[in-house]
């Protein structure tokens, strides 16, 4: 558990320095062309949401993916 | 001549007048027109550790899901969006709830089908949202609401989340929550159900399992989630995403059995009798961390990662990683191949078939639970039509995506999945 906790640590240290960051970058509207593409979505597509689905119910792990992260039983 | 100059000044400042007017007044919709999303899936698994049958016997199960999405813009700053969908599954793994309802002539086996009545059945789900931009488009609300039934369990789940882009739109936090209040039917397997008997039953002695209902049927989660996206370059973009969820009620699966090591076994023909369904404690508290790096190598090219990391404190700690590489070949085709990896540690209540014993508070026979590591191979294809030649009544087909998967788990269990998606938009 403590091991676990380490990591959740180190992610959490991951998540403050990406805010931190974000100051020191700007990125104009008109150079945005390409993070504007539709393949750099930071969300999940639409179409995998079924595969999303059937790995909650397979998978002891969910969350942090932009599935559901309860309800639905799952059980079959 | 002056008049003409005047007239001539006034008509300018008019038509200069007007054009301001026109700029400002116009403003850009969050969605410019109503889309409609068409989504189906086949889903087909196989695998020797059904969790009905304590961990021994055929999981073998097909899924049929479809959806439609319709998102509507109310006007330029809200988006109505409903998403209506129904799953129709056949298992054999839930048709063993009741594995004496099928042909008699047959010999009863965990590692074959029932063809009585719990072997199918439907999920139905309706899950509408709303989301309301501001008109700078920096700051987004949203709240939506879910609501799913099948025969032996109904989900009711409320949400909402806040947006907050800053830095030039550069960064964007999102705080969001959402509850979820279910509810099961419990379905106990066959053998432990009041009133059961059976004449075919060997072993040694009286079968007389100590068994009783679960108290509570009820099963509620809570979870809250934090997510900060960032542009590192005009190339490559972030985030990073956290979950904290909570649940307690009803954990079980009543219908999964468990052989307890130190109780005599029973039998109908190949198939045991239960001691027991499963018994897990009645909350669990989980934490997902993730974060996607995505990076445009080329105008052909971009590279899509994901890195998960979970524990949780049944005693599961779980790595997912997956890379989508989509490649643009021309203007409407695009390919994706991609592969995922996943691994977790087993639950502390886990335990294979006839390991546990009648002393312990919890246990269970899922495999799910158990250790394994697992490999998704998957490729797609997207069409995309900018301009929505392909009609269909008022609507034009916008993009089209094919994808296939195949899952493979260290523990046996093998899956395949085919998604199918139309988007299509109102003229």
């Amino acid at each position: 558990m403590r091991l676990r906790l380490i990591n959740v640590k180190k992610l959490g240290f991951l998540f403050c320095m990406l805010i931190l960051s974000s100051s020191c970058v700007v990125v104009k509207e008109y150079e945005k062309v390409y993070v504007n593409d539709t393949e750099m979505q930071l969300s999940a597509k639409g179409e995998e949401r079924f595969e999303t689905n059937f790995q909650i119910y397979r998978e002891a792990a969910s969350g942090a993916n932009g599935g559901r992260s309860g309800g639905g039983c799952g059980c079959n | 001549m002056k008049k003409t100059t005047f007239l001539f000044i006034v008509l300018i400042g008019f038509w200069g007048f007007a054009q301001e007017k026109d700029t400002s007044s116009y403003k850009k919709r969050v969605l410019e027109s109503s889309e409609v999303d068409l989504l189906f899936s086949y889903y087909g698994q196989e695998g020797d550790h059904a969790a009905v049958s304590g961990g021994e016997g055929t999981e073998r199960l097909t899924d049929a899901a479809s959806s439609i999405v319709v998102r509507l813009p109310l006007n330029p700053n809200d988006v109505l969006t409903v998403d209506v969908g129904i799953s129709a599954y056949t298992s054999a793994s839930s048709s063993n709830v009741n594995p004496l309802d099928g042909d008699q002539t047959q010999d009863v086996s965990p590692f074959s089908a029932s063809s009585g009545a719990s072997r199918s059945d439907q999920l139905i789900h309706f899950n509408p949202s709303f989301e309301h931009s501001s008109p700078d488009r920096n700051k987004i609300w949203n709240a939506n609401a879910y609501i799913a039934s099948e025969y032996d369990y109904f989900s009711l789940g409320v949400g909402g989340g806040y947006t907050y882009a800053f830095n030039e739109k550069n960064t964007e936090l999102s705080l969001s929550g959402k509850l979820y209040f279910d509810k099961w039917n419990p379905q106990y397997p066959i053998e432990l159900r009041a009133g059961f008997f059976d004449n075919r039953i060997s072993g040694s002695g009286n079968y007389m399992p100590s068994f009783t209902t679960f108290d509570k049927e009820n099963r509620n989660s809570y979870s809250l989630s934090l997510a900060i996206s960032q542009i590192l370059s005009a190339k490559l973009q972030g985030s990073i995403f956290m979950d904290v969820v909570l649940q307690n009620g009803l954990l079980s699966t009543p219908f999964q059995r468990v052989y307890f090591s130190d109780m005599d076994d029973f039998f109908i023909d190949d198939f045991q009798l239960a001691d027991d369904v499963e018994r897990l404690p009645d909350s669990r508290f989980k934490i997902p961390v993730g974060a996607r790096l995505n990076y445009y190598l080329n105008d052909v090219v971009v590279l899509r990662s994901y890195y998960r990391f979970y524990t949780d404190d049944w005693g599961v700690s779980a790595y997912t990683a997956s890379l989508e590489v989509p490649v643009k070949l021309g203007d409407s085709f695009t390919f994706y191949p991609a592969y995922r990896f996943y691994g977790q540690t087993k639950a502390d209540y886990f335990y294979g078939k006839e390991e546990a014993l009648s002393t312990h508070d919890f246990y269970s026979s899922d495999y799910d639970l158990s250790k394994y590591t697992a490999h998704q191979y998957g490729v797609g294809v997207q069409y995309k039509d900018i301009f929505t030649k392909t009609r269909l009544f008022m609507f034009g087909l916008k993009a089209l995506q094919l994808r296939l998967s195949k899952y493979d788990r260290s523990d046996g269990l093998g899956a395949f999945i085919m998604t199918l998606g139309t988007t299509f938009v109102a003229d």
